[in-house]
């Protein structure tokens, strides 16, 4: 008992103290653990969802960029096959205008020597007649003092006939 | 020179209120305040406040998990608990001013303020809580029978070691509050002697070793309450599942 006396102890203190510290306890288990370990786990959660979500969208993304190749070389391969049609159309339509120009050409060539060939004898059958025209009015003038009135008339259509007999 | 005892400064009633008792208060007011702080400023995203007291509780609560594995949870509020309030009760009496500004009675000095673990009392009160927690988490844990049945046995041996045991669990109480009390005590009759020797400089590396002995001291209480509360919570099959894998 004298040990305990001259330590100080006095039961009323050691209760209070007692009580003191439950007190505390309480308040800081209360106020400051649970409110941040509460948050600690919030956080911990939040990240973890970002982290699944993050995965989710890498995992889609990867799926997407899949996606997007095969849609990709899909496209390649159909636009290939249409430059490939298209380069065949055009060589049909390249040689079928080639061949319809070549037609066209000589068709036109045709018309335009038949057309030669036809004024050319429009030409002559002119030239004829307008020679024709000038023997005969020669004969006429060279005639006028040598023959008759008759037998002017009976040479110009002898001439005339034979001039005719000749074309 | 310091007496074992607190200084009792006034009266209510029959009940002294010693200048430990002010300093418990004082104390009381730091982690108080401390709480109010945290509850009021609590954010998803931390500030620089914040931040500090997460990263110190998740320290300790990693450590009590790493011992107690899934009953940290239980464990871990007495664990912060004894540690705060002992650390800043043994640093309380750093404070300048703490044992070295008070009154004179009959000739002796009078400090108004004293370290709170200094006083018997209070380690004694904080033994007394870690024991009583241990036990009573002992209890739920494991049931009443095999709770009992480490200390009673028909066996002549294992009542023996349950005597043994008995006696071991009233030295936790005496070790645990003499081993505080002596430390801080010690440091204070120290600090008081090397500060009437030499009032300036001198003190500085023992008031240096008295802030590590504080530290220090925190943690053993802490650390073996800690300790005790898991060993006491684990039934002999679980230990022995645990040593075997």
């Amino acid at each position: 008992m004298e040990i305990i006396k001259n330590f100080g102890l006095d039961p009323l203190l050691l209760g209070a103290q007692i009580v003191n510290f439950l007190i505390i306890m309480i308040v800081l288990k209360r106020f400051a653990y649970k409110p941040i370990l509460d948050v600690l786990k919030k956080r911990e959660d939040s990240i973890k969802d970002g982290l699944k979500q993050a995965e989710e969208g890498r995992q889609l993304l990867d799926e997407a960029l899949e996606k997007e190749k095969k849609i990709l070389q899909n496209a390649n391969k159909k636009a290939e096959k249409i430059i490939k049609d298209i380069k065949d159309q055009s060589a049909e339509i390249e040689k079928s205008s080639q061949e319809n120009t070549r037609k066209q050409i000589e068709s036109m060539m045709t018309t335009a020597r038949e057309q030669i060939i036809q004024e050319s004898k429009e030409a002559e059958n002119r030239l004829a007649t307008k020679v024709s025209e000038l023997a005969v009015e020669f004969l006429q003038k060279s005639m006028q003092d040598v023959f008759s009135g008759k037998q002017q008339k009976d040479l110009t259509e002898v001439a005339l006939k034979r001039i005719k007999k000749v074309d | 020179m310091v007496s074992f005892q607190p200084e009792t400064l006034f009266h209510i009633g029959s009940f002294k209120i010693t200048n430990t008792l002010i300093d418990t208060l004082l104390v009381d007011a730091v982690l108080v305040s401390l709480c109010v702080m945290i509850s009021k400023n609590i954010k998803i995203i931390p500030g620089l406040f914040q931040n500090s007291v997460e990263m110190i509780l998740q320290a300790f609560y990693e450590i009590t998990e790493s011992v107690a594995q899934e009953k940290a949870k239980k464990i871990f509020p007495y664990f912060m608990s004894f540690f705060i309030f002992i650390l800043l009760a043994n640093w309380s009496g750093l404070i300048p001013g703490v044992n070295s500004i008070g009154f004179y009675e009959h000739g002796k000095l009078i400090p108004a303020l004293r370290s709170t673990t200094s006083d018997l009392n209070t380690t004694l009160g904080l033994a007394l809580v870690s024991a009583v927690a241990t036990h009573t988490m002992s209890i739920n844990a494991l049931g009443l029978k095999e709770y009992l049945s480490r200390y009673f046995s028909f066996n002549p041996i294992n009542l023996f070691i349950g005597v043994l045991e008995i006696i071991s669990e009233l030295t936790k109480v005496i070790s645990l509050s003499f081993r505080l009390f002596g430390n801080i005590f010690a440091g204070e009759i120290v600090l008081i002697t090397v500060s009437s020797i030499f009032s300036f400089l001198f003190p500085l590396p023992f008031l240096l070793l008295e802030v590590i002995v504080g530290l220090v001291q925190a943690l053993v209480f802490s650390m073996l309450t800690m300790s005790f509360m898991a060993i006491l919570s684990t039934s002999h099959h679980e230990a022995q599942a645990h040593a075997s894998s």
